[in-house]
């Protein structure tokens, strides 16, 4: 099996460590993990990969010759929108609406914090504006709601603008003008005069539309997609550029693809590169709907537990939520991204005692990668989740990232006694250190609770995918006492995010915002013409997609379609994304049909009991995915062996503080455990990228996929 | 107190520290005397030796001078008694024409004056300005600020006077 050549090669970088997985022709991986290098990705990136081919015992080299797709997700773009470090924006928009951008939304002032500063509003701070007041100008010129024309736009004031901008050196000027999206015209006739004055004028500016980024309804959203389009996707592609630049003098035959937040592959040469902005975290929930087809069950919740963050989402029957006004880097943007809850909770997280009140908590401040836990000795000193794991004896001091970083646990113990058990005048240096891990353990869990209950979803019929580097090393505890129905951890746990990019298809998806109402009454007339309409905007959007699938290099007959809708019952706030059964509407029954599954797909969302019945729908936006399948991994069928590990799996014990007393515990190697095999907690089970913790009583199984079960004692 | 911690609180107290680290101070732990490290600060930036007891202002503090208690400027200038109205002791420029209004707010709207006035108390030894007061023409002049010294130093920081 070692010889099997590597096809697939994902590589995540989060905001801590950068993951590879390789997988092979057979499904079988490697995973290499480095420290991500924001300044300069190429280098975490490469790294990582090296460590990658190294396990599989290649050459960088001959891992990229044999590789057929490099899936690279990483965080160029947010730090460059993060950083503020982006291009130099000029903006033309109707004028009244100049300050747009400065008062922003109210939720952008406290987006992100956590609960205890989102309660103080003196900590509340507007994110510092993309293109500032001096560069924005307004002109005269209004489009109403329904796409009316009120006051023809003022073609001077536009020439007026563009030439300032102009003289003031911008590198982008973008047009942004209110209800572009129902009628463009003022843009484009504003994008016509700003062309010709910058052929007049020789500039090299470039120049972008609101119709263009994202022609859907919200104003704010819109401009401020926009805006971070023009802003941040310059240096980001650059990122990206390095990477497909190693990767090639690495012998990569390819174009680097990247993941969008919607969850499609494409080229990094993507026009609206902001759509792939935030792409690492649901790579998970990618993965987990490739892993319900294994399991049969589909209906999961996911859970990622990193350095920084525990992000969960949910699968209910095969439907992936879509958030389709998300809040990134503190700006509201109409960027279709797969939902994901995130907390502040990790095991990079700084644990800290308020020498005044002795109040523990947990963040929401994190060690990142540098300079890391106290553990790492690499200068850092405030005490981490991750310095109490090793002070429990819960991770191998010698086979952190497979002994690559020693762990230095007494120094780690020395000062977690200093400033958490001695604030706390408590003797018992281990009881504190087990206290703040159960605290990080039960956040986790009531987060999930949270999510659950917000949902309506009995945990009983839905499975619990646990994975990320720390995740195995918290599953026994986040998870005790909420009753899934099944615990899922994987061998490459680490890598699962990546491994879940590895599983997308190339996609496109393009999207349009409408108003068309569909009363119960509706006369057959008034369905015919709803049925033309619908049917003409999905030509456009299906002929847009054709277009940039083929510029791409994927022929017209490998591309499918599936047009989808987002519906809501008239009058309410929400829509809820629904794939169309049918690729065009041909009669008012199929349209009866799309409304059908509409009903369908908002009762399994939430729950029966809400069915609204005869109600009225409304479709708001109208869109199509166009996507070409790509060669996935598959993971690996064995038969179920004896539940007894081989003696080769077994590493010798440690002792390990559970409970307040120290126990005896197991060790095993996680690559050697076979399925079948049956390994009862106390015991810890290790892998060079994380190390799986089996709480006593607790009893973990390996089944024919090579997949974890983690049974809570009865 | 490290250097670096003093740093940190040098920036703060000179409103130099970037919003990222003052949200962070903002969001964590006071430390138990964080008052008195800030009022060390104050104390090394100004030249004169008595003792800081209470910051009142960017450049107003109440300090001790001998057995009384007194309302100094950062530049030396005094204001006597703290428990009287340091107002009444400074320069006062008084805005209620409307070109006084336009100077400081150019092309703009500006208040009608015979509604509003703008007071600017101005300190008499450095120029620097103090303190100011947007109210209606003929408001009396307001005390801002008369605090309990013994109270505070007793009852919140348990610390002598």
């Amino acid at each position: 099996m070692k010889t099997a050549r590597p096809v697939v090669a994902g590589i995540d970088a989060g905001g801590t460590m950068t993951d590879t997985i390789l997988v092979d022709e057979f499904g079988t991986f490697t995973i290499g993990k480095a420290a991500t290098t924001p300044q300069l990705e190429s280098i975490g990136f490469l790294e990582s990969a090296i460590e990658a081919s190294d396990y599989r015992g290649i050459a960088i080299e001959d891992m990229f010759a044999s590789v057929e797709v490099v899936l690279y997700t990483g965080t160029g773009m947010l730090n460059v929108l993060l950083s503020r470090t982006g291009r130099n924006i000029g903006l033309i928009t109707n004028k009244g609406i100049e300050d747009m951008v400065l008062m922003g939304r109210g939720l952008q002032s406290w987006g992100d914090y956590s609960y205890a500063d989102r309660l103080h509003a003196v900590t509340h701070h507007h994110p510092p504006p993309l293109v500032t007041r001096r560069n924005t100008h307004g002109v005269t010129g209004r489009m109403d709601h329904m796409g009316d024309e009120i006051i023809p736009l003022y073609e001077h004031e536009v020439e007026q603008a563009v030439n300032t901008l102009l003289d003031k050196e911008v590198d982008v000027i973008c047009i942004c003008f209110l209800f572009s999206q129902v009628n463009p015209s003022h843009e484009i006739l504003a994008e016509g005069i700003a062309r010709t004055i910058l052929t007049r004028r020789k500039a090299k500016t470039e120049l972008l539309c609101s119709h263009q980024v994202r022609p859907v309804i919200r104003e704010q959203s819109r401009l401020n997609s926009l805006l971070i389009e023009a802003y941040a996707t310059g240096g980001g592609r650059k990122q990206l550029k390095s990477i497909e630049k190693v990767a090639r003098e690495n012998g990569y035959r390819y174009g680097v693809q990247t993941l969008q937040s919607f969850g499609g592959l494409t080229s990094i040469n993507h026009p609206n590169l902001h759509e792939t902005m935030v792409s690492g975290p649901i790579g998970g929930v990618l993965g987990a709907r490739y892993i319900s087809q294994i399991i049969e069950n589909d209906s999961l919740v996911v859970s990622d537990l990193g350095g920084t963050s525990f992000d969960m989402g949910i699968i209910s029957k095969g439907q992936i939520r879509i958030d389709q006004e998300p809040l990134i880097g503190r700006f509201k943007l109409n960027l279709p991204l797969i939902a994901m809850d995130t907390i502040g909770a990790g095991a990079g997280m700084h644990v800290k005692v308020d020498p005044l009140t002795k109040k523990v908590s947990l963040g929401p401040e994190s060690a990142g990668s540098e300079p890391g836990p106290i553990c790492f000795d690499k200068g850092n000193l405030v005490p981490t989740i991750c310095d109490c794991n090793a002070i429990l004896g819960r991770l191998n001091p010698d086979y952190f990232l497979g002994g690559k970083v020693k762990l230095n646990v007494d120094l780690a113990y020395e000062k977690f006694r200093e400033t958490c058990a001695d604030i706390l005048g408590v003797d018992n240096v281990y009881d504190v250190a087990e206290g703040m891990i159960n605290m990080l353990d039960s956040e986790a869990g009531v987060a999930l609770r949270r999510m659950l209950s917000a949902q309506g979803i009995h945990p009983s019929e839905y499975t619990l995918l646990s994975y990320g580097g720390s995740g195995p090393l918290h599953l026994g505890g986040y998870s005790r006492g909420i009753g899934f129905k099944d615990i899922i951890t994987f061998q490459f746990a680490a890598a699962f995010s990546a491994f879940g990019c590895t599983t997308a298809d190339f996609q496109k998806r393009f999207s349009r915002s409408v108003h068309l109402d569909i009363p119960l009454d509706a006369s057959f007339m008034d369905l015919q013409e709803t049925v033309l309409t619908i049917n003409n905007i999905w030509g456009d959007l299906k002929n847009k997609a054709l277009e940039q699938m083929v510029s791409e290099g994927h022929t017209a007959d490998q591309i499918g379609f599936q047009p989808f809708l987002l519906m809501r019952y008239t009058g309410q706030l929400e829509d809820v994304e629904v794939y169309s059964p049918i690729d065009t509407i041909n009669s008012a029954n199929e349209l009866n049909r799309v409304i059908a599954t509409f009903r369908n797909i908002y009762k399994n969302i939430n729950r029966s009991v809400s069915d609204y019945g005869q109600t009225s729908v409304s479709v708001m936006e109208m869109g199509m995915i166009a996507s070409v399948e790509k060669i996935k991994p598959r993971l690996k069928k064995s038969k179920l062996g004896k539940s007894k590990p081989e003696k080769r799996a077994y590493k010798g014990h440690r002792e390990v503080y559970f409970n307040s007393k120290w126990e005896k515990t197991q060790l095993w190697e996680m690559d050697e455990i076979l399925p079948g095999n049956e390994i009862r907690g106390p015991a810890i089970i290790e892998h060079p990228a994380t190390t799986l913790v089996i709480h006593p009583g607790d009893e973990v199984f390996m089944d024919e996929w090579s997949m974890l079960h983690y049974r809570h004692q009865e | 107190m490290n250097n670096q911690l003093r740093e940190e609180y040098k920036l703060l107290v000179e409103g130099q520290l970037p919003w990222s680290q003052t949200k962070n101070l903002m969001s964590s732990y006071k430390d138990r005397d964080r008052f008195f490290k800030i009022l060390e600060i104050y104390q090394d930036k100004v030249e004169w030796d008595e003792k800081i007891l209470l910051p009142i202002g960017e450049h107003l503090f109440i300090v001790q001078k001998g057995n009384q208690r007194i309302v100094k400027c950062t530049c030396g200038h005094e204001f006597g008694d703290y428990r009287k109205n340091w107002k009444f002791q400074s320069a006062l420029l008084v805005r209620d024409k409307v070109e006084d209004l336009e100077s400081i707010y150019p092309h703009s709207d500006v208040c009608d004056p015979s509604w509003m006035e703008i007071r600017e108390f101005i300190c008499p030894g450095c120029g620097t300005l103090l303190e100011i007061e947007a109210c209606s023409p003929g408001y009396p002049i307001t005390f801002d600020f008369c605090p309990d010294l013994e109270g505070f130093y007793s009852e919140w920081l348990n610390h002598p006077l």
